[in-house]
Order: C-alpha cells, then sequence, then structure tokens
C-alpha cells in the first residue's frame, strides 16, 4: 500500500492518476454529539494558540528580517524601528562586489541546471522504465554518497580538481553546483515518469506511433510536472549552493550565496537584511511556480525508492 | 518486453547506458573523493591525497599495511571533539523528533479536517522550502539574538533576563527543525493522502475511535513516507554546515562547522576527514532504516501488482 497506487491505480479502483493529494482530501464526520461545548471551545483555543505559535515560529525571524531591510533606527527594546529609510537598498545597488555576485548566479546557475537536465533526465526515464542489472544498486549508490557530509567531501575532492585543473574556474563551479542537484533531478522525474500508465503509450504505439512520437506526444506532457519540479529544485539547490561554491570559487567567483557569508560578518546588518530579500526572491517567484505540483506529491513520490 | 535473447541484451544495454551519465559524474565527483578521503584518514597520504596531504599538519602516516587509526586516535582524544559529537547526536535527535511530532500532526490535521485553519497550517509549514539557508540561518540568528524579537518580546512584557538562543545550540535545533519541517509535512501528507477513504470510514463504522483509527490504520499504511521523512531530516542535519556555521557557537557546535575549522582554522585536513568519516557513520544508521523501508514497500506493492 505504497504511493505505487496512489499514483497509478488507488487499491479501491478509482483512477486517481495525476491527481493531488487536495483531490483526496476526505473530511471525516466529527463525533460532535457526545462532545460538550466547553471541550470544543477548549479544543478550538487550543488549536488557535498552535496556529499563532506556528506562524510566529515560521514567518517570525523572516518578517523581523524584513523589517531591518527598511529601519534607520532601531534601539533595543522597540518592537518596531523609530525611523525607517532605504538608503540600505541604494548601497546594495551601488556596491559593485554585490552586483557582480548577483551577475554571477545568474548566469551559474542556469548552466547548473541545463547540463544537470541533459545529464540525469534520460537516466530518470531508464530508471523508471527499464529493468537492468544494478538497478537498485544504483538507486542507493546515489543516495549513499549524498549522506557524506559536505564538508569531508570537499577537502577530499580538493586534490582531484587540482590535477584536473578545475580548482577556481567556473567549470569547477559547474562540477561542485551539479552534483548536488543529481539527486532531485534523478529521483522525481523517475516517478514521474513511472507514473505515466503504460496502457497509455502502449495505445500510441498501437495506433501506429514511433517511439519518440509515444515519448514526445504521451509520455513527455504527463510528466512534465513532475520535470519542471526538478528543473526548479535543481536550479534553487545550485543558486543556493555555498559552501561548496565558496571552497571551489573564493577568492576568484563570488555568487550570491557565497556573499552572505560576508555581508553576515563585516557589514551593517541592514546591508545582509537587504540582501537576503534580494536572494529570495529568485526562489520564492519558482517555488511559487511549482507549490501546486510540490504539494500534490511530486516531490514527496521522487523519494520513494521502487 | 523482447522476443529472444537479442533484443533482451539490447533493453539491458539501452538502460546501462542511459544511467551512466550521472553514474559515472558521482562515481568520479563523489565516490572517488570519499574513497581517497577514507584513505586518508587512515594515514595513506600518496597517490590522490598527495596534494592535501604536502599541505597538512599533525598528520598520522601510515607506515604499511591497511592502515592506522591513529588519527582516529587523535580525534577522539579530544575532548573538544568529543562534546561536538554529543551535541550533533542530541540535536539531531531532538530536532528529529520534534519535526515528525509536528509534520504528523499538521498532515493529520489536513487529512482528516480540510478546512481553512489545515490548510494556513500546511501552507506555514512548507514556507522554508522557499527561503534560501544561508537568509534562514541569517533571519534565525537575528530573530533570537540579544536585540532579537524574543527579548524584545519578554522584555515588553517584563521579563527583562530572557535568555537569548542566538549562538547557542538550542537556536542551531530551532533552525534545524525550521529548516526540516516542509520536507517531513510534504512526505507525511503525501503518505497519508494514499490512504483510501474507504479503508477509514470502515474502521470508524466497525466502532474505532478515532485514535485508534489513526493508530491502527493511517500510522501503519504512512510507515514508508514516515521512515523516509525521519531520515532524511537526520541526514540533512548531521550533514548541515550553513545553519550551525552562522547560528550556533565556536565549539561545542555541530561536527559540520567543526569539521571546515579544523581543516581551514587548524589546517589539518586528516583529523577534518576523520570528522567526516564519524557523520558519514552515524548517517548510514539512518540510512539503512531508509533503504530497508523503500524496499519493503516495494515488495509489498509488487506483490499486490
Amino acid at each position: 500500500m505504497s504511493g505505487q497506487q496512489v499514483r497509478g491505480q488507488s487499491a479501491v479502483g478509482q483512477p486517481v492518476a495525476g491527481s493531488t493529494a487536495k483531490d483526496l482530501m476526505y473530511r471525516v464526520p466529527r463525533p460532535s454529539l457526545g462532545e460538550s461545548r466547553s471541550a470544543r471551545v477548549t479544543r478550538a483555543i487550543l488549536l488557535g494558540m498552535f496556529v499563532v505559535f506556528m506562524a510566529l515560529f515560521i514567518m517570525g525571524p523572516l518578517a523581523w528580517l524584513g523589517i531591518r531591510a527598511f529601519s534607520g533606527t532601531w534601539h533595543y527594546p522597540h518592537l518596531l524601528p523609530s525611523a525607517w529609510t532605504l538608503k540600505w537598498w541604494k548601497q546594495v545597488f551601488d556596491d559593485p562586489t554585490l552586483f557582480d555576485a548577483i551577475k554571477l548566479s545568474l548566469t551559474l546557475t542556469p548552466v547548473v541546471t541545463a547540463a544537470s537536465m541533459v545529464v540525469c533526465l534520460p537516466a530518470a526515464y531508464a530508471f523508471a522504465r527499464f529493468d537492468f542489472p544494478g538497478r537498485r544498486f544504483f538507486l542507493v549508490a546515489m543516495f549513499a554518497t549524498n549522506a557524506f557530509p559536505r564538508t569531508g567531501l570537499f577537502i577530499a575532492m580538493a586534490s582531484l580538481f587540482y590535477s584536473l585543473n578545475i580548482m577556481s574556474t567556473f567549470t569547477g563551479l559547474v562540477v561542485i553546483q551539479l552534483i548536488g542537484t543529481i539527486v532531485f533531478m534523478t529521483w522525481i522525474p523517475a516517478a514521474a515518469f513511472a507514473a505515466v500508465p503504460p496502457s497509455l503509450e502502449e495505445a500510441a504505439r498501437d495506433a501506429g506511433a514511433g517511439p519518440l512520437r509515444v515519448f514526445a506526444s504521451v509520455t513527455f506532457p504527463l510528466a512534465a510536472p513532475g520535470i519542471l519540479v526538478a528543473v526548479i529544485l535543481s536550479f534553487l539547490a545550485a543558486f543556493d549552493e555555498a559552501q561548496g561554491t565558496y571552497f571551489i570559487g573564493a577568492p576568484n567567483y563570488v555568487t550570491m550565496p557565497t556573499v552572505m557569508y560576508t555581508l553576515v560578518q563585516h557589514y551593517p546588518d541592514q546591508v545582509s537584511a537587504v540582501f537576503s530579500i534580494m536572494l529570495s526572491v529568485p526562489s520564492v517567484l519558482l517555488m511559487l511556480l511549482v507549490r501546486k505540483h510540490v504539494m500534490g506529491g511530486a516531490l514527496a513520490e521522487g523519494f520513494q525508492l521502487r | 518486453m523482447g522476443q529472444g535473447k537479442a533484443a533482451e541484451m539490447f533493453t539491458k544495454l539501452r538502460g546501462l547506458l542511459m544511467v551512466a551519465p550521472p553514474i559515472v559524474v558521482i562515481a568520479l565527483f563523489v565516490g572517488f573523493p570519499i574513497v581517497s578521503g577514507v584513505m586518508y584518514t587512515l594515514g595513506h597520504t600518496g597517490g590522490a591525497n598527495e596534494t592535501i596531504a604536502s599541505i597538512a599538519q599533525h598528520q598520522h602516516v601510515s607506515t604499511g599495511g591497511l592502515g592506522t587509526l591513529d588519527a582516529y586516535r587523535d580525534v577522539f582524544g579530544d575532548n573538544q571533539f568529543r562534546r561536538s559529537l554529543v551535541a550533533t547526536i542530541v540535536v539531531t535527535l531532538v530536532s528529529v523528533v520534534v519535526v515528525m511530532v509536528l509534520a504528523w500532526g499538521i498532515a493529520l490535521y489536513l487529512r482528516l479536517a480540510n478546512n481553512w485553519v489545515a490548510k494556513t497550517l500546511a501552507a506555514l509549514a512548507v514556507v522554508p522550502m522557499f527561503i534560501p539557508v544561508v537568509i534562514a540561518s541569517y533571519a534565525i540568528l537575528t530573530f533570537y539574538a540579544g536585540d532579537g524579537f524574543l527579548k524584545t518580546m519578554a522584555s515588553q512584557l517584563g521579563w527583562s533576563d530572557a535568555p537569548v538562543l542566538s549562538y547557542k545550540m538550542s537556536a542551531v535545533a530551532l533552525g534545524s527543525i525550521w529548516v526540516s519541517l516542509p520536507f517531513a509535512v510534504l512526505m507525511i501528507a503525501s503518505g497519508l493522502a494514499g490512504v483510501p477513504n474507504g479503508l477509514i470510514e470502515a474502521a470508524r463504522d466497525a466502532g474505532a475511535s478515532m485514535t485508534r483509527t489513526v493508530w491502527s490504520v493511517l500510522l501503519p499504511l504512512t510507515l514508508v513516507p514516515t521512515v523516509i521523512a525521519a531520515t532524511f531530516t537526520a541526514i540533512g542535519i548531521l550533514g548541515s554546515f550553513t545553519l550551525p556555521y552562522i547560528v550556533g557557537p565556536t565549539a561545542p557546535n555541530l561536527l559540520g562547522p567543526i569539521m571546515a575549522n579544523t581543516y581551514s582554522a587548524y589546517n589539518q585536513p586528516q583529523q577534518s576527514e576523520v570528522m567526516a568519516v564519524v557523520v558519514f557513520g552515524l548517517a548510514a544508521v539512518a540510512g539503512v532504516a531508509y533503504v530497508w523501508a523503500n524496499f519493503r514497500a516495494a515488495k509489498r506493492s509488487g506483490a499486490t501488482r
């Protein structure tokens, strides 16, 4: 009774392929008869407190940072600044180092994402559709190597990067960010391909379509949402990668997240806050684009090995 | 699929060829460094480790045979390391438990009462996924700092000596929970969504209470996603660097920043690599559960297909 049946045919026989978690939600009638009014009120209050607590816990740090980006003078223990300003934004836009970092991030990340697609998508299809010797071993190996601490990996990698002459180069950065995307770009599309009912592909083949035609007009469109989720998560993984990028690229190549390390230590808090907001914009926009699919299980499906 | 042996061979070969690119990339840039890194911890300073060994200090070199465990003895003999190891294990365990409780609570509420409160909670829980870790770390640092929200609020309410959590392990744990919550909620919500309504209704019709239904229907059927969520949370926290580096104390801290510091500040890559192997060992314990849960599930669904 794993997710397999959810995406394909469910146990009770309803075709639910492509349905989102939302469609499957179901309201269980609450037995309110035996419950006293006060018990209901208590429960509502507890629930309300939990929602407020979660809102504070999750959104609080972000809101606090957001206020800081516009604060002129803000003294403890006041909950809000006494003067507001936009000067920190001007300072960030006028700083050439920060601007160069933005430029590098916006060129590097698309290159990494494209490379990741070329390397991983055929493999994702093969994992979903073909049985071959070592299939399970490769799936587990991908996961296992991913569990080795990055710091240890980067130190051990240094020799290899020196001997390949890619230390402190653009290529080196592409490689270091690429390895962080491989699991996303292989596992999530593999689950998306696996969820395409083989009967649909067969029907297209029976109607005379060639293998490429079947892939282009049946398999790919149905798997597209899952692939999009993988592409965006990989883009963000590469965009946000800071430690390896710093290790390989600094001081010649400085991306947006690696600038943050310096900002936090050497700049006024407000500048870091402004830069944080700018750095979050691509993530927030891209995630909003795939929010539905991510919430609907495209990500969760990818992490169930089969 | 294929007719005859030749076609079968072709299918197998095609599959292997298609998965080769990511496997080769992983083998070359992750697998090979890990192997040489482990060799290095055992005192093998030649071959791929020559560059790093030439600049390292306090190195333990193997004199032959399989190698030496001197570097491990050195690291484990260090009090600071042992305290960081304990801190790493405690923070990981506490965070995983809290994340799982929160994620289960939110996912279960979403499954059973699909109202606006449940949707708000779920939407809140996935917000951290939208935020780069560097930013999240910085936001959490300022929120719990000496002039942060928590202190400010406490002071407004008349509690002037409220604790400062930033630069302490408690902030690292809070941050780890913050960062890990979305994935766990998505995994478990997706698992719960896969439990057919009919099963829940049947249990309720048979007179089972809601608690009983959760315990003996929903929980067993969502075991695999739960294990996956717990493992990935644990492995993510064990290997994390940016969050404890920005939010945590200098030492003892999680082993991620400690090993980075051992390398860059003390110039001891071998000791640093030993710590990486230790963390990898801890991650392997969690990883075994993940692999077991997955293949158990695959076997089950294979049997029912």
